[in-house]
């Protein structure tokens, strides 16, 4: 420990805790809401480890027999699981001899002796994975870790983009007032008269397939309703006092806009940040579902739950549950923790 | 209000709690069934569906049809007095049809009986060509009957074409004679007079409902059309015009239990016994297979692959629904799934044999047993060629191990023809050392064609390719694959006709833009083509259509897929019932034993 | 009532350039198994797509006051005629769902904010949250699965002419998988509303004034309570429309929903513009009526 301190190190404050502080302790005394804080960042700690190929990094890789039971259920008949074979297919005509045609014919003997070269290796296949297997007999649960990245991913992401909008359209309309506000609510009535749903479907119908796609799809028809209160916040910040000082000593409009006022509004920001990040993980089900999302070399949880919608009837419920399930926990968590952060941040309200 | 509120809620409640199957105590014979997808109209010129074409099979009549029982498909007249032969050298077919065939009853007759007649063909046929309906299936008769393409070039400059003018291959000899004479020689031309859609419709009623011909259907069929919500259910009555039919077991295989309990079912009596069809489209595979088992519907055409380890466990039916008495008709469909390369495209297509070794060895690397055995579930066949069982001019001796799986062999071709990995990030250059990454397109909405995405990523990862799978809705598929705007993509093919030709003039150089997705021009392949067509069914022909096929596997245009084996489940009380392979439905044979079903509902 | 007419108009600005600009060229759809250049060429000139963009927006202000969106790209049916033909099945399954739901909601509501703070009412807020969880997906599988094709209480699938039998055979099981979803959050937001009434000062004063606790919640609170429940009521009105899509793919309903996802899978312009047109237009009729209905019941309200 040095007594001295360097020239550059941050004056220490001596002020009463701010806002943030007391609503953290707010948030640590509610126990419900330190839980839900600790599920959700187990997920998001294993959608990173997931990220880095620290865990399910060969969630791709077909380990089982077709539909391979959970261990648990280790004895249980499985009638899909038919052997693979590439041989023959019941034919035992002789092959067709193209050697005469053939525009690779004058390379046969190298190619035979090229190919001799390489060497084949089997995959043994399990009757059993730790909590069964899909289709293609990927491990259900890798799946289910792996999904979460992409799920997350889209419900943060989006959310992200959303509250973005949101909140710059908000600022700008709260803060200006006059023609530019008036501009925003019109573009704000055009978005909010159509259904959500419809809205989400029109843009669906028009723009091309892909994880992208469903990002922006989610951010351009999600930002209405953190516009709405983002703009309130402002008009009511807009008139106080420490505005008007920055206002005194010379502050530019943008810095009054996102220096002064948006941290006083950030409370609400963050709440409209983690209900939306809710609706989005569940939106994106609902996308996937409808063919408009995930990539085929990627796995979400919505891609899961389209893939498990016939396996009910089979009998092979492992994959419906598993993606059913680690949703539930993550969205119950989150949409509980946001709750506790909503009271942490605004005691009246309780 | 808040009382009155909840009085409603009750009063529903109550209503919700008395549900329960009702059942109807009409005895007439009505037939439920599913369509697997949504159909579009049953203006039999303007429509391509199979399911919409399936519809028009009950509600017109062709000259020509095939026979019930007989198989190979064999085709017999039907409102033709006879099959004519072909007169000058393949050029002339000359047609007369039975006197007193009625239309259907329509408004449009002004109260009229309505007799079908020469003209009525006349007219139908040039509707293929007129500009307004942009028919799906005009290339059926481009290049095909003298002076016709003359008639729509013409109504090309106008936008209408003259129904009044005369062409010189529609002559009309008299009230019942037609006669086709044709541009060059085609033995197959037949068969196109016996398809679904090549039917006469009536003027009057063409002309009377303008735009809306596609809900107005009336033909000459055994049935009419009662009732139709679009994409959701459509409702056959018989037609009490239609002269009647009656079964012909003179071409049935006596071996064949099918064709055995059809002339059981249906010998000497007057056919169609049905007095009602209702077909609802259903688009989801589970609700669709749940209403067959729950007996809301008789039959369960194509059951889905996904549930076929619930119906055909280890290749047997069921015990539960053996109990039932349920049949299984098992179809080996004359059609092809494939996967096209665009020849013209400048990573995967061109004819030389770095280009032909990239292409061959994509194929080699594609697992079509797990596309067989996990997408299909055991029930499909590996495609040997473009043409299927069934169909005139399949080879069964014909075996193509170059479509086989083989990743060695798919990588020592790779190394070869210089597909290396040289910055060792796993994946492999093209031979100038620029990224490899292949686009593959299919379409969006179903499981299945997800899983044969996923099967392509899988399988080319495997040699160290690239791919992209790309999602895209199903009309932009077609487009983009008429138009060469794609790598590689997923198609399938259903005959029109049973003749190999229909399936070979997909690879036909001329037909590019049009149904040879692929782009590929052979100057060998097109000239074995023409060839081909100047020949009627003979071993000559055969050994052409071998030729053609070599080709195919040496360039690789296509990925050969598979042929699909369709299972479709009728309860015990669907009497009569055989799976065509080229016609769709077969409602005109079936009967109904309404007091068994009554009995198995209770 | 003015304000109407901007929104409406950005409404088709906004709609005319997702659908003339962003989508695609439809004219493929119409296209078919084979077809030449010139046959797209031709189909593109008969649906207009080859015209300049300023006259197709003036075609398509046409479409919307004239309520004429000419034919589907993909079946040739009057759109028209489509939108009237599903709303039917629409509302047979949606309605009852409203109705049901919020009167179960409402006094659900009302019991759990009456205990509020207990345990039972934390318990049950924690089962709504778990249950809002749960994607509809899963309830609509499980649910088909279970009480269609398990117990076999209800069809699976299926839609007949008569209105009767269609709600009493048809529709319970929907309708009981909606109500099952929407429920919860319908539960939590009025428990909300309830809270907040509660802490107003005429509460207080009513409480002060002596009166028990019931006649306090059920004359004062549920009353007042009731304005921005039925406001939300009012605002989800229109979604009823469309809300079900997913119950009506599921169970082959030939509602507007399943129309809708139809039409976005066959890239059917006509339908899904026609749709969102009249829904946006019924969304603003509806907030004004809205807006009306709060003048009458609180004349502290005024237009602005």
């Amino acid at each position: 420990m040095s007594a001295v301190l360097p020239d550059n190190a941050p004056p220490v404050m001596h002020q009463s805790p701010g806002l943030w502080t007391l609503a953290w302790r707010r948030l640590l005394n509610d126990r419900v809401g330190v839980f839900c804080l600790a599920i959700v960042v187990a997920y998001v700690s294993m959608m990173l480890a997931s990220y880095a190929g620290l865990v399910a990094g060969d969630w791709n890789k077909e380990k089982g027999v077709s539909y391979a039971n959970p261990s648990f259920l280790a004895g249980a008949e499985n009638l899909e699981a038919r052997e693979v074979t590439n041989r023959d297919f019941g034919t035992t005509a002789k092959p067709v001899d193209l050697s005469d045609i053939d525009p690779l014919a004058p390379r046969y003997k190298e190619w035979e002796e090229r190919a001799a070269k390489i060497a084949v290796t089997e995959v043994k296949r399990a009757e059993t994975l730790a909590f069964g297997g899909d289709k293609w007999g990927r491990d259900v649960l890798e799946k289910a870790i792996k999904g979460s990245e992409v799920s997350i991913f889209v419900g943060l992401t989006a959310a992200l983009f959303a509250t973005l909008i949101g909140t710059i359209l908000g600022a700008l309309a709260g803060y200006w007032g006059g023609r530019v506000n008036d501009f925003l609510e019109w573009f704000y009535n055009i978005f909010t008269s159509i259904p959500y749903i419809l809205l989400i479907l029109a843009f669906a119908a028009v723009f091309k397939r892909g994880l992208d796609t469903i990002i922006v799809i989610l951010a351009l028809t999600g930002w209405t309703g953190i516009y709405r209160l983002v703009r309130a916040e402002y008009i009511k910040h807009g008139g106080r006092e420490y505005v008007k000082a920055a206002q005194a000593i010379g502050a530019s409009h943008f810095s009054r806009m996102f220096v002064h006022i948006l941290p006083n509004a950030s409370h609400v920001i963050l709440v409209q940040l983690s209900q939306h990040v809710v609706s989005f993980i569940k939106a994106e089900v609902i996308l996937s579902f409808l063919g408009l999302g995930v990539p085929v070399d990627m796995v979400s949880w919505g891609t899961m739950l389209a893939e498990a919608q016939n396996e009910l009837v089979i009998g092979k419920w492992w994959q419906l549950f598993a993606a059913g399930a680690s949703m539930a926990i993550l969205v119950t968590a989150f949409s509980m923790l946001t709750d506790s952060l909503r009271d942490a941040l605004d005691p009246k309200l309780k | 209000m808040n009382r009155a509120a909840a009085f409603l809620a009750a009063c529903l409640a109550c209503a919700l709690a008395a549900a329960g199957p009702a059942s109807a105590a009409v005895e007439r014979k009505v037939l439920r069934m599913a369509f697997r997808t949504a159909e579009t109209g049953f203006d039999p010129q303007r429509i391509y569906d199979r399911y919409s074409v399936g519809i028009c099979e009950n509600l017109f009549e062709p000259l020509l049809t095939y026979d019930y029982l007989a198989r190979p498909a064999r085709l017999v007249p039907l409102t033709a007095e006879a099959i004519p032969e072909p007169e000058e050298g393949g050029t002339r077919y000359t047609f007369r049809i039975r006197p007193g065939i009625l239309f259907a009853d329509d408004p449009a007759f002004k109260g009229q009986r309505r007799e079908l007649v020469a003209k009525d063909i006349e007219y139908s046929i040039k509707r293929f060509r007129d500009p307004r309906y942009a028919s799906p299936y005009e290339w059926l008769f481009e290049h095909k009957i003298a002076g016709l393409d003359a008639l729509a070039e013409a109504a090309k400059k106008t936008g209408r074409l003259d129904y009044d003018a005369n062409v010189a291959g529609l002559e009309v000899r008299d009230r019942y004679t037609i006669s086709f004479k044709l541009t060059e020689p085609d033995f197959n031309f037949l068969y196109i007079l016996a398809m679904p859609n090549v039917v006469p419709v009536a003027r009057e009623v063409i002309e009377a409902y303008g735009d809306d011909t596609m809900a107005h259907p009336v033909g000459t069929g055994p049935f009419v059309l009662k009732d139709w919500v679009r994409r959701s259910k459509i409702v056959l009555e018989r037609n009490p015009n239609h002269r009647g039919y009656e079964l012909d077991p003179r071409y049935a295989d006596p071996a064949d239990e099918w064709d055995r309990r059809a002339i059981d079912a249906l010998r000497g009596r007057r056919l169609p016994l049905l007095d009602r069809v209702e077909i609802y489209p259903i688009e989801e595979e589970q609700p669709r297979f749940l209403a067959f088992v729950n007996r809301e519907h008789d039959i369960l055409d194509e059951t889905p692959f996904e549930f076929i380890d619930q119906v055909l466990p280890n290749g047997r039916l069921a015990p539960g629904l053996a109990r039932q008495g349920v049949s299984v008709f098992r179809e080996e469909q004359p059609e092809i799934t494939y996967d096209v390369f665009n020849l013209d495209d400048p990573v995967v297509g061109g004819y030389g044999p770095e280009k032909v070794a990239l292409r061959r060895a994509m194929v080699l690397a594609h697992d079509r047993g797990q596309e067989i055995f996990i997408v299909r579930k055991g029930q499909a066949l590996a495609a040997q060629s473009p043409v299927p069982p069934g169909v005139v001019g399949y080879d069964a001796a014909f075996r193509a191990s170059h479509q086989e799986h083989d990743p060695p062999r798919a990588k020592a071709l790779l190394d070869m023809y210089g597909y290396l990995d040289r910055n060792g990030d796993g994946w492999r250059e093209l031979p100038d050392g620029r990224p490899l990454l292949v686009d593959y397109k299919y379409s969006a909405g179903s499981q299945a064609n997800r899983q044969l995405a996923e099967l392509w990523s899988k399988s080319l990862a495997a040699i160290g390719v690239r791919i992209y799978a790309n999602a895209v809705q199903f009309a932009d598929l077609l487009n983009d694959k008429r138009v060469g705007k794609f790598q590689m993509a997923g198609s399938a093919w259903i005959a029109d006709y049973p003749d190999a030709q229909n399936f070979l003039q997909l690879l036909y150089g001329p037909n590019t833009g049009q149904s040879n997705e692929a782009r590929f021009r052979l100057a060998e392949f097109d000239r074995l083509y023409r060839l081909s067509q100047a020949v009627p069914d003979s071993p000559e022909r055969n050994a052409l259509y071998r030729e053609m096929n070599r080709l195919i596997l040496a360039y690789a245009p296509w990925r050969l897929g598979v042929h699909r084996v369709f299972n479709h489940l009728q309860y015990p009380w669907v009497k009569g019932y055989k799976k065509h392979p080229i016609l769709y439905t077969n409602f005109k044979y079936l009967d109904i034993d309404t007091a068994a079903r009554k009995a198995a509902a209770k | 009532m003015w304000q109407m007419i901007p929104t409406l108009a950005g409404v088709i600005l906004l709609i005319f350039f997702l659908f003339n600009w962003v989508g695609g060229d439809p004219a493929q759809v119409l296209a078919g198994k084979i077809s030449n250049p010139e046959q797209i060429a031709n189909i593109r000139k008969q649906l207009g797509v080859d015209q300049p963009y300023w006259y197709q927006l003036w075609v398509f202000v046409q479409q919307v006051f004239t309520f004429d969106f000419g034919r589907s790209w993909s079946t040739n049916e009057e759109v028209s005629r489509i939108l009237l033909t599903r709303v039917g099945p629409t509302l047979t399954i949606m309605v009852p769902v409203l109705v049901i739901e919020t009167v179960l909601a409402v006094a659900l509501a009302v019991m759990v904010a009456y205990v509020r703070g207990s345990l039972t009412d934390r318990t049950i807020m924690v089962i709504c949250t778990t249950a809002m969880s749960i994607s509809f997906l899963v309830y609509i599988i499980f649910g088909q699965w279970l009480f269609g094709f398990i117990l076999g209480w209800f069809p699976v699938q299926g839609w007949s002419e008569s209105y009767w039998r269609n709600l009493t055979h048809y529709a319970p099981l929907p309708i009981m998988l909606a109500i099952f979803v929407g429920l919860a959050p319908a539960l939590r937001l009025y428990r909300s509303f309830f809270l907040e009434e509660i802490n107003q000062d005429y509460v207080r004063t009513a409480r002060a004034k002596g009166l028990p606790e019931k006649t306090v919640m059920m004359k004062h609170v549920l009353r007042n309570a009731l304005i921005p429940i039925l406001t939300n009521v009012g605002i989800y009105l229109p979604s009823v429309f469309v809300g079900s899509f997913l119950l009506e793919v599921f169970f082959s309903i030939p509602g507007l929903g399943r129309e809708i996802v139809t039409a976005v899978n066959r890239s059917d312009f006509p339908v899904i513009k026609a749709v969102t047109v009249y829904l946006a237009v019924l969304t603003m009729i509806v907030n004004l009526l809205v807006d009306v209905m709060y003048k009458l019941v609180d004349p502290r309200v005024s237009f602005k």
